[in-house]
């Protein structure tokens, strides 16, 4: 097993004015609040568990009336010093932005903003894999459409970061980012939840990944796939024995982080962070046809 | 004309990126083609490296407008976008009866302008029209009109270039055998009784339109004199008289002589009856002529009881309009006739609305004339002895008539034997 060359490194936000003040999926309810104090301990086991891991954490400072600004991994997307800031879809999440913005400025990151209006909403719908050591090709983004972010804006993103990108349809609003259907586990393996693609998409994916670690559909709606992954730990909101045994297999270790106060909001342990070390250089060096 | 455009409207599209990988492409032609409609890849320019993106520019066809339209909105998600996103240009007219430089000439098809982001179907399609856009009233969107060059006001907002306009190529996709096999080159060789059962087919549909009385259904007949020549005359009587016929359009010469051998019973002065020139014949059609400026028109003429039978004799009196266009050589001419060209082109068109079948029956001028006036969509049949009227009616671009090459007096007579029954009586 190689580990990714990335994922040592996140951001994260506590969850100070963390609430759900409106609905933009559908786990959202706001009649359904998450409790205060069980949402900072559950994040405070979060930050544990991934130092433990051996991450380094940075923090955004919380802001009044933007409860989702916890789910950093929303911000935008990370190559380098690069730092391109998302265009979110909803107007409720927009607000963000300027907070994103400002922290990357500040820590030296060159922000270059994506051409054009259309929504793109980050790391959250677009998730590196391969390119390190070990990997059968060079870095690839794999981008989620429909929901959230469009077929335009990855294309523009792609074009931005030199990088190829394979840009899959999400087809249930239960998976509306990328993120809740795939997680990158090493160069050669993820998880995948088939349950939120198309035949197009799971196609695409098994031809980019080598060792598919396919979600059963319990795993996938516990939000599986919505996981951090630091050397070769697995930072998990929920597990099932099944997959715990294949993780272990595969020389990971398992660790479950319970985040259920965030997945009243929709979110689960990945879209509490976004990793700063994503590389992806390599892909602009890469010579050679498809 | 490839496969894809025929009976079809389509749009080219573009799509752009790493689509090939992503499956993207795959997926969008697999879209298309589950919904029936068609694809051709018009370019494809693949990425060299995985880095690289591809550039695709695909021409969609479905079978019409609106299944059109529910694809690239559905297709769009995946990325396709139209090639023209762009809305109509227009520019006011320069003075009354002018066009501004580089106006869009209409075509007889079906017609879009996309006005303030919205695809408007322009009025009944006419070609070698402007296209003029209407603003919005009040309340109500804007609409778009064909309107021909003289009658343009100043100021009018004239489309002018391509850009944000489309036509619809008409469908035959339903009657792909009959049609199909018909419109393959004009030829005297064809068997004319194919032909003429496509044409009483054409007409008995008709009929089931107006009676179901869902708009159309209405038959144009379009006259030249040798209907009454060649004794087709009494035939197309009787079609008028039992209601196959809704608005006639003919000139001088055919007017004249249907009255003239009702009255007098000679065409230009040959006995019908015995196809022998009457003494001082010659002046015969003259001497109708005269009779009828006296009456100061058909209809009066037929009023007074002098016209008792015939073509026009049965129009009046079954109600069924006729314009009768006049030209340079026309003798008289009959107060019926238009003989402003212009005036008489705007009376014609004034008749068209509901009207879906066109029969041109041994005529050029006339045939042509209405054939500019006719959308695409009007099955057109054009009976002629001279296979060049023919060829001449499509080169003006009513690509849409099926010609039949043959006598125009026994194709009448068959039609109406064929739609009124076998009369018994001799003397056809």
């Amino acid at each position: 097993m190689t580990t990714l060359s990335w994922g040592r490194r996140y951001l994260l936000c506590r969850p100070d004015h963390f609430t759900v003040a409106y609905e933009i999926n559908p786990f959202m309810h706001v009649q359904v609040h998450p409790d205060p104090a069980a949402a900072a301990a559950q994040f405070d086991g979060l930050v544990e568990a991934l130092r433990a891991a051996g991450a380094a954490l940075e923090f955004l400072e919380p802001a009044a009336g933007l409860p989702d600004l916890v789910f950093t991994a929303n911000a935008g997307v990370v190559d380098g010093d690069v730092f391109v800031p998302s265009l979110f879809r909803h107007p409720e999440r927009q607000g963000e932005t300027p907070h994103d913005v400002a922290w990357f400025a500040a820590h030296d990151y060159r922000v270059t903003p994506l051409e054009g209006t259309e929504p793109f909403e980050g790391a959250g719908d677009v998730l590196p894999f391969g390119g390190g050591p070990g990997a059968a090709h060079g870095p690839v983004l794999v981008a989620g459409y429909r929901m959230r972010s469009t077929v335009g804006a990855h294309t523009r993103l792609a074009a931005l970061l030199g990088v190829p990108v394979r840009t899959v349809e999400l087809i249930d609003e239960r998976y509306y980012h990328v993120d809740l259907v795939f997680c990158p586990l090493d160069e050669r393996r993820a998880l995948i939840a088939p349950q939120g693609l198309d035949r197009y998409g799971c196609r695409v994916l098994e031809e980019l990944v080598p060792e598919p670690v396919w979600l059963e559909d319990d795993e996938a709606i516990s939000f599986c796939a919505n996981s951090v992954v630091v050397n070769d730990v697995v930072v998990m909101p929920s597990c099932t024995p099944r997959l715990g045994k294949i993780l272990e297999g595969a020389g990971l270790t398992v660790v479950v982080a319970p985040v259920g106060e965030f997945l009243k909001a929709g979110g689960g342990c990945r879209c509490l962070t976004l990793a700063l070390d994503v590389d992806l250089s390599a892909a602009r060096h890469a010579v050679g046809g498809r | 004309m490839t496969t894809a455009e025929q009976g079809a409207s389509s749009e080219v599209v573009h799509l752009d990126g790493h689509v090939v990988d992503s499956l993207l492409l795959a997926k969008v032609l697999d879209t298309i083609v589950d919904a029936g409609a068609t694809y051709e890849i018009l370019e494809l320019q693949m990425g060299t490296t995985t880095t690289d993106p591809s550039h695709v520019r695909i021409r969609v066809s479905a079978a019409d407008e609106a299944g059109l339209d529910a694809l690239l909105a559905e297709v769009q998600v995946h990325g396709v976008n139209r090639e023209d996103a762009s809305d109509a240009e227009f520019v006011g007219a320069p003075a009354n009866g002018v066009l501004p430089d580089g106006f869009y000439s209409t075509t007889n098809l079906a017609t879009w302008a996309r006005v303030d982001g919205r695809w408007i179907e322009s009025g009944r399609p006419e070609m070698d029209c402007a296209l003029v856009v209407v603003p919005a009233a009040s309340s109500g969107p804007s609409t778009v009109e064909m309107v021909p060059m003289h009658r343009v006001r100043a100021g009018d907002r004239v489309v002018t270039g391509w850009r944000g306009v489309r036509v619809e190529v008409p469908s035959r996709a339903d009657d792909a055998e009959g049609f199909g096999f018909m419109t393959s080159e004009v030829s005297s060789e064809k068997p004319k009784a194919v032909s003429l059962a496509r044409v009483a087919t054409s007409l008995r549909e008709a009929r089931q339109r107006r009676n179901a009385g869902t708009g159309g259904g209405r038959v144009l007949a379009v006259c030249g004199p040798a209907v009454v020549h060649t004794g087709a005359a009494p035939a197309l009587a009787r079609l008028v008289r039992e209601g196959w016929v809704q608005l006639l359009f003919a000139g001088n010469g055919f007017a004249t002589h249907d009255i003239e051998s009702n009255v007098l019973g000679t065409s230009l002065g040959v006995s019908l009856g015995e196809g022998v020139l009457a003494e001082h014949g010659h002046a015969n059609h003259l001497r109708v002529i005269n009779e009828v400026r006296r009456f100061g028109s058909i209809a009066a003429a037929v009023e007074a009881g002098w016209l008792r039978a015939g073509v026009l004799y049965e129009c009046v009196r079954a109600g069924v309009p006729f314009v009768l266009g006049g030209s340079v050589r026309d003798d008289g001419p009959l107060p019926d006739v238009i003989s402003d060209t212009v005036a008489a082109a705007d009376a014609m068109r004034a008749q068209l609305d509901g009207v879906d079948v066109a029969v041109m029956l041994a005529t050029t001028l006339h045939a042509i004339a209405t054939g500019n006036l006719l959308p695409a969509g009007v099955e057109t049949y054009c009976v002629d002895i001279n296979q060049a009227v023919v060829t001449k009616l499509a080169d003006r671009g009513s690509h849409q008539a099926l010609g039949i090459v043959t006598d125009v007096g026994l194709f009448v007579g068959d039609l109406s034997d064929r739609l009124c029954g076998v009369e018994s009586e001799p003397g056809r």
